[in-house]
């Protein structure tokens, strides 16, 4: 599936005529939730009515779902069709405080005082019109105040940028306990925002304390958050991206279609993991493998034989080097060695390929043990497998 | 702002409206790539209206000046601009529309203005140095998992609980 992000289309009619409806049912469920009432929005802050925290982690978990859904079905690549912001500590802590103060002071926030001006609230538009102002004061203040925009960018790495950082990396946790763990403490959240509303407010809030609804509603959180990671495409038993094409079981296809196959893929810049493997096994001179992934990454584990060239230094690496053989890159996916085999191209290098399915594929299609694999292995594979895995595993420890 | 001969609806089921909102953040992301946002489209306004007042100041001052002579012509803008129609439906449907300041009853109209006009432009500025908002961050931030997003939400309610307190009156 491809986004107005993942096509760079968002500057494009098409895309703002769907920004403009998908404001419209944000706008639409804010005004259900009730927040086009500040009163009703700084109930939070006063434990009187908790509706900011029931909504917002409900859309939180809800849109999570989603995302871990469709992204281990192979429908959405977050790294190259979703826009991602990087991590600055120091700048979005001080923002966050910050615009905690004038969501508390005002009862606004931006979208939420959207929905109060079309609700008649006169608050509303003052508020806009100080958040217009403050927008300008920052513009004004920038050159002073950018070494703070810029302040405390994360040290972690995720796909090839560095200050991408995502919680449950920095928790050291895996994605599925992550939204496990985020569900839960939101289960518990909403039992003590009743519970504190039944407190505080007696006659009108703490309305779903221990109902039937409210249980049935976070186990079926609970229960969805936990099964969902059963629906990887490991546990299914098929990969359903883009390698279900090709050489699935190259046994089974006759000589003829395999040779043209490779032909195609070969004109297209790709060589496929059992390949690589092979003509590594058998030290193949004519090839230049490099890693284009950050140092941190390669250090951790890298195809042997393959030299470190982070994607920024890969034009002057190979201006420096020369044109001997073929020179193939890859990454943990196919994205950015496919970014620098055009680069290269426009600079005149054509021997230059990039492993199908990058990484992963490498370690799914060769070096992955036959007795985890789903599908039957003859015996000639098998022995490959056995071979590679004894050479590419066997090294550096 | 209690009025008996409009009989507004009361609000429905929260939690229900929040899967609402999950769904709409669900589909920014798959159909746009990006999630929601509200002040981008309002800083956006911003460097409309300093253009129109100061246009060769604006196209040259650092921040939005990398946003061109066109500042409107933006996704955000747009997806405000809807925010506000659904915002209009839901309330007319509900005959929740009332014009005039929401604030406690024996709290004055001028303190909730200035209140509300001083917390807009604090919200406004922090928007711009978080790169978001709660809708940009606080949620579209956190439904991506990103590390910045969650600390942008903790430090929001941190800075929420701390002034709450002594903002009061406008609700009594």
């Amino acid at each position: 599936m491809k986004t107005f992000y993942g096509l760079n289309a968002l500057n494009s009619g098409e895309a703002f005529f769907a920004s403009l409806v998908i404001g419209f049912f944000f706008g639409l469920a804010l005004e259900r939730a009730g927040f086009g009432s500040s009163r009703r929005i700084s109930g939070i802050f006063y434990f009187t009515d908790m509706a900011v925290l029931k909504v917002m982690f409900t859309a939180l978990i809800v849109a999570m779902l989603g995302l871990v859904f469709f992204s281990s079905v192979g429908l959405l690549n977050i790294s190259t069709q979703i826009h991602t912001l990087k991590t600055y500590y120091g700048a979005f802590a001080v923002g966050g405080l910050i615009f905690g103060f004038g969501f508390a002071i005002s009862g606004w926030c931006p979208g939420t005082a959207m929905v109060g001006l079309a609700s008649g609230k006169l608050d509303a538009l003052v508020f806009l019109i100080g958040a217009v102002l403050g927008s300008i004061l920052f513009n004004e203040l920038f050159p002073v105040i950018e070494p703070l925009y810029t302040w405390g960018r994360s040290a972690q790495t995720s796909f090839n940028e560095p200050g991408l950082a995502f919680i449950y990396q920095s928790l050291g946790m895996t994605k599925n306990s992550f939204l496990l763990l985020f569900t839960a403490v939101a289960v518990l959240f909403f039992w003590g925002a009743e519970y504190v509303e039944r407190m505080k407010n007696p006659e009108q809030g703490g309305d779903y304390f221990n109902s039937p609804f409210l249980r049935a509603f976070c186990l079926l959180l609970m229960v969805t958050a936990a099964a969902l990671p059963l629906l990887s495409p490991q546990n299914l038993g098929t990969r359903v991206s883009a390698d279900i094409s090709v050489q699935k079981s190259p046994e089974s296809v006759p000589s003829t279609v395999r040779a043209f196959m490779k032909d195609v893929s070969s004109a297209q810049g790709h060589m496929e993991p059992e390949e690589l493997a092979d003509r590594l096994l058998k030290q193949d001179s004519a090839l230049m493998v490099l890693d284009v992934r950050p140092e941190s990454e390669y250090r951790a584990f890298h195809i042997r034989g393959a030299l470190n060239v982070p994607l920024p230094e890969v034009p002057a690496f190979t201006a420096k080097n020369g044109e001997s053989g073929l020179i193939v890159l890859y990454a943990n996916d196919m994205t950015h060695p496919a970014q620098a085999r055009d680069e290269l191209f426009r600079m005149g290098f054509k021997k230059v390929t990039i492993l199908t399915d990058g990484l992963t594929g490498f370690l799914e299609r060769c070096l992955k043990p036959v007795s985890l694999r789903s599908e039957p292995v003859s015996t000639e594979t098998a022995n490959r497998i056995r071979s590679w895995r004894e050479y590419f595993l066997s090294f550096g420890s | 702002m209690e009025s008996k001969t409009l009989n507004p609806k009361p609000y429905g089921n929260p939690y229900l409206a929040g899967v609402l909102l999950g769904l709409a953040l669900l589909a920014a992301f798959l159909v746009l790539g990006t999630g929601l946002g509200a002040s981008g489209g309002i800083a956006r306004l911003g460097a409309f209206l300093e253009g129109m007042v100061a246009q060769t100041h604006t196209l040259s001052s650092a921040y939005f000046g990398k946003w061109g002579e066109h500042p409107l012509t933006y996704y955000l803008v747009f997806m405000l601009t809807g925010v506000f129609l659904g915002g209009l439906f839901s309330s007319a449907l509900s005959r929740r529309i009332l014009f005039g300041i929401e604030k406690g009853k024996t709290a004055s109209g001028g303190l909730r203005l200035s209140l509300a006009l001083s917390g807009g432009i604090l919200s406004g500025f922090a928007a711009r140095l978080a790169q978001g908002c709660t809708s940009g961050q606080a949620l579209s931030g956190n439904a991506l998992m990103l590390t910045g997003s969650l600390v942008f939400m903790a430090c929001l309610f941190t800075g929420g609980y701390m002034v709450a307190y002594f903002v009061r009156r406008q609700w009594d």
